[in-house]
C-alpha cells in the first residue's frame, strides 16, 4: 500500500476544509480535554475515599481474631509482643499499629453513648486519621497514657469539654464489667463526624490494664502503595495462622464498591464524551467521503485497491483524532494544573463527606489514564472512520465517476 | 508495458460483445453483440450518437465494467475471467485512462498527479519524480509542475490528465470524450498531442468522441449505432 501518498492526500483532505476540520478537531480537543479532567478528579475521589478508608483506623491490611468481626469484643483477641514489627523483606510497608479496640458505653454528667473504645500507642498512629487530625488540647503522650482523646462532635453530645472526666464501662477479659474514670487530654475534629462520635482513644497499655488481659484486638499495616498489598497479605497469612487476615476492601466493602465503580465511572464517563463525538466524526467523514466520491472513482478506476481507499478514510480519520488527543491532552493537563491543590467543595460538604470524600477535590492526573484515554481515542477515530470507508467503496468507480 | 512496441499484434480483441442495462425492469441494450479488434499502435476513435455505447464499449475494455456476453481480451489476457483484483492490477498497469472531465485530485500538485500512479505501481521514488517531470515536459507543461489543478485552465488539466496515463507506458490509452470541455482550439492542440504519441511512441489510442476535429486526426475511424458497428474505415 503506499502509505506515503495516502497519508499525504489524507492531511491535504483535512487541510483543504479547514473550518469543518477545525470545528471537529475543536470538539475532539475539547472533549478530550474534559475526559481528562473528569478522569483524573474521579481518581482524586477515588484516591481520597480510598484513603479514607485506610486511615479510617483499617490501613490496607488487618490482623484480627477469628470472630471478631461479628461480635467485636476484648474476648476475641491475640497475643503479640509490643516490639512486634513486620518480618523484613516486606517492602513498602508505611507503618503499623497495634490496637485494642472494644465496644464501651461512655458517660457524661449530661449523657451516655456507645462507642468504640481504643487503646492505642501514639507513636504507631502515624498511619491512621489520628495524627492528621486537628487536635485541640493535647495529644495522647505514649501508650500508658491513662487519658482520653475523645471527637468533638462526642464532646458537644455529652456537654462535655478538655480536662473534664468520663466513666467508662466495658467488658473486662474475665467477661465482667470494668467501669473507670478518664480525663479528656484531647478533642479532636475529623473529616466526618462519624467517626467523632465513634471513636475514643487512649494509652493502649492503659486499656490493656483495665481489661486486666496483656492481648491485642487487631494489628493494622499500612502500606506506601496499594499495590503490594497482594504480597503482604500473602506473609500476614503465614505468619498469622489462625488468625483472620483482611485487606481493606473486605473490611469496608462500601468503599471499596465505591472504589470500584469509580474505575467504571472513568470508562463510563470516557464512552459518553467520546461516544456523543463519533457520531460527529462519522458525519465529517462522511460529507468529506462523498464530496470527493468521484476524485475517489478515479483512484480506483486507474487501479487503486479498495484497501487503500480504506486505508486513506481511516488515516484521514486518525490523524484529526491524533491531533486533537494531543491538542486535548494538553489542555487537560493544563487544567488539572490550574486546579492546582483541588476543587473546594465545602459548600455541599455535608453530602460529600456521607460518601467518605474530602471537602477537597483534588486532581489525581494518572499516566495510565491518560494513556488509555489517548489509544481509546485513536481506536474510537478507526471505528468510526469504518463506515465512512464503506461508504466510499461500496460505489463501484464508474458510479462514482459518474457522479 | 513498451511504448515502442509497434507490432502487428492485437492489442484489443472483442468478440460479440453484449452489455445489457436493467433500467427500471427495462432491458437497455447498450451493446448487442459488437466484435472489434484493434492492432497495436493503432489510433481509432470511436463515434456514434448519444446512447449508441461508445462509453459502454470502452468501460468493458478498460474493465471498468463486465460484459454479460461476448469475450474481451486486452493485450492477449481475457478480461472476462479476471477477478476484481485483477482487473485492477489490469487498469494499473496496462490502460492509461484519459476522462472526460480531467479527474485530477485537487490536493495534489500537477506532479503528483502524475507521480502518484507510479506510486501505485511501486516505483521508486527518484525514478517517479524523473518521469513525472519528463511526462510533463514532453506535453509543454513542464513548468506547471507544482501548480494545483485548480491553478490549471482546462486544456492544461486535460494535458496533466494525459501525462498521467502515459506516464506508465500502458499498452492502451483510453480516451472517452477527452476533448468535451476544450474549445477547437485547445482541442486541435490536444490532437496533435495524442497523434504524435501515437505517431513517434506508438501509443495506441482509442477514443470515443463526437467531435469530427477527433475523428480527422485518427488513423480509423468505428461508428456505433444503437450497440453495433455500423461503420469501419481508415483516415
Ligand atoms: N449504468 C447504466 N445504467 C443504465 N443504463 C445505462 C448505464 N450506462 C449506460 N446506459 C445506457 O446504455 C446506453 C449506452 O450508453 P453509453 O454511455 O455507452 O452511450 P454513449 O455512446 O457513450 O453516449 P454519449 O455520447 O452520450 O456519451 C444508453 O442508452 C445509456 O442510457
Ligand atoms: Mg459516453
Amino acid at each position: 500500500m503506499p502509505i506515503k501518498l495516502l497519508f499525504q492526500m489524507s492531511v491535504r483532505n483535512i487541510l483543504r476544509h479547514r473550518r469543518r476540520n477545525g470545528m471537529m478537531l475543536a470538539a475532539v480537543v475539547v472533549a478530550v480535554a474534559a475526559v481528562v479532567m473528569m478522569n483524573s478528579l474521579i481518581r482524586g475521589m477515588q484516591q481520597d475515599m480510598a484513603d479514607a478508608a485506610v486511615e479510617n483506623l483499617v490501613g490496607h491490611v488487618k490482623v484480627l481474631a477469628p470472630g471478631y468481626r461479628d461480635d467485636p469484643g476484648i474476648q476475641k483477641n491475640f497475643e503479640l509482643a509490643s516490639d512486634w514489627r513486620p518480618p523484613d523483606g516486606v517492602a513498602e510497608v508505611a507503618g503499623w499499629a497495634m490496637r485494642v479496640r472494644v465496644p464501651a458505653v461512655i458517660m457524661s454528667e449530661r449523657g451516655t453513648r456507645g462507642i468504640q473504645f481504643v487503646g492505642v500507642n501514639p507513636r504507631q498512629e502515624g498511619i491512621s486519621f489520628l495524627s492528621s487530625a486537628r487536635m485541640a488540647g493535647e495529644s495522647l503522650k505514649d501508650a500508658s497514657d491513662g487519658r482520653i482523646i475523645i471527637g468533638q462532635a462526642l464532646a458537644e453530645q455529652l456537654e462535655t469539654g478538655l480536662g473534664r472526666r468520663l466513666v467508662i464501662i466495658t467488658q473486662g477479659a474475665d467477661g465482667l464489667n470494668r467501669e473507670a474514670g478518664f480525663r479528656i487530654a484531647g478533642l479532636y475534629d475529623a473529616d466526618g463526624e462519624g467517626m467523632e462520635k465513634f471513636f475514643v482513644f487512649t494509652g493502649v497499655d492503659a486499656l490493656q490494664k483495665m481489661v486486666g488481659a496483656a492481648v491485642f484486638t487487631e494489628l493494622s499495616i499500612r502500606l506506601h502503595q496499594e499495590p503490594a498489598l497482594f504480597a503482604l497479605k500473602e506473609i500476614l497469612v503465614e505468619l498469622f495462622t489462625g488468625l483472620e487476615v483482611l485487606d481493606w476492601r473486605e473490611l469496608e466493602p462500601q468503599a471499596a464498591a465505591m472504589f470500584i465503580f469509580a474505575d467504571a465511572a472513568v470508562l463510563i464517563w470516557f464512552f459518553v464524551m467520546m461516544g456523543a463525538l463519533v457520531f460527529g466524526l462519522v458525519n465529517t467523514l462522511v460529507t468529506s467521503v462523498m464530496e470527493r466520491i468521484r476524485e475517489l472513482g478515479m483512484l480506483r478506476a486507474v487501479g487503486m485497491r479498495p484497501r487503500s481507499v480504506v486505508a486513506q478514510v481511516v488515516i484521514e480519520s486518525s490523524v484529526l483524532m491524533l491531533i486533537g488527543v494531543a491538542v486535548g491532552i494538553a489542555l487537560g493537563l493544563a487544567g488539572i494544573f490550574a486546579m492546582g491543590d483541588g476543587l473546594d467543595l465545602s459548600l455541599w460538604s455535608e453530602g460529600v463527606e456521607s460518601f467518605g470524600m474530602r471537602t477537597l477535590l483534588r486532581p489525581v492526573p494518572l499516566f495510565d489514564d491518560v494513556l488509555l484515554i489517548a489509544l481509546l481515542s485513536l481506536g474510537l477515530g478507526v471505528v468510526a472512520s469504518l463506515y465512512p470507508a464503506w461508504r466510499a467503496i461500496k460505489i463501484k468507480p464508474l458510479e462514482a465517476l459518474r457522479r | 508495458m513498451s511504448d515502442v512496441s509497434v507490432g502487428n499484434g492485437v492489442v484489443v480483441d472483442c468478440a460479440g460483445v453484449s452489455r445489457t442495462y436493467q433500467e427500471d425492469a427495462v432491458p437497455v441494450h447498450a451493446l448487442r453483440g459488437v466484435d472489434f479488434q484493434f492492432a497495436r499502435g493503432d489510433f481509432v476513435s470511436l463515434s456514434g450518437p448519444s446512447g449508441s455505447g461508445k462509453s459502454t464499449l470502452l468501460n468493458l475494455i478498460g474493465g471498468l465494467d463486465r460484459a454479460d456476453a461476448g469475450t474481451i481480451a486486452v493485450d492477449g489476457v481475457a478480461v472476462n475471467a479476471l477477478s476484481e483484483s485483477e482487473l485492477s492490477d489490469l487498469r494499473l498497469h496496462k490502460i492509461g485512462f484519459v476522462f472526460q472531465s480531467y479527474n485530477l485530485i485537487p490536493v495534489l500538485s500537477a506532479q503528483e498527479n502524475v507521480e502518484f500512479i507510479m506510486q501505485l505501481q511501486g516505483v521508486a521514488p527518484g525514478e517517479r519524480a524523473e518521469r513525472a517531470v519528463e511526462s510533463l515536459a514532453s506535453l509543454g507543461i513542464g513548468e506547471l509542475a507544482h501548480r494545483r489543478p485548480g491553478e490549471l485552465s482546462g486544456g492544461q488539466q486535460q494535458r496533466v490528465a494525459i501525462a498521467r496515463a502515459i506516464v506508465t507506458h500502458p499498452v492502451l490509452l483510453l480516451a472517452d470524450e477527452p476533448s468535451a470541455n476544450l474549445d477547437s482550439g485547445t482541442t486541435e492542440e490536444l490532437l496533435k498531442l495524442l497523434r504524435r504519441l501515437n505517431d513517434d511512441r506508438g501509443i495506441s489510442i482509442l477514443t470515443a468522441t463526437h467531435d469530427p476535429m477527433v475523428m480527422g486526426y485518427a488513423k480509423r475511424r468505428v461508428v456505433l449505432r444503437d450497440g453495433a458497428i455500423v461503420e469501419d474505415s481508415a483516415n
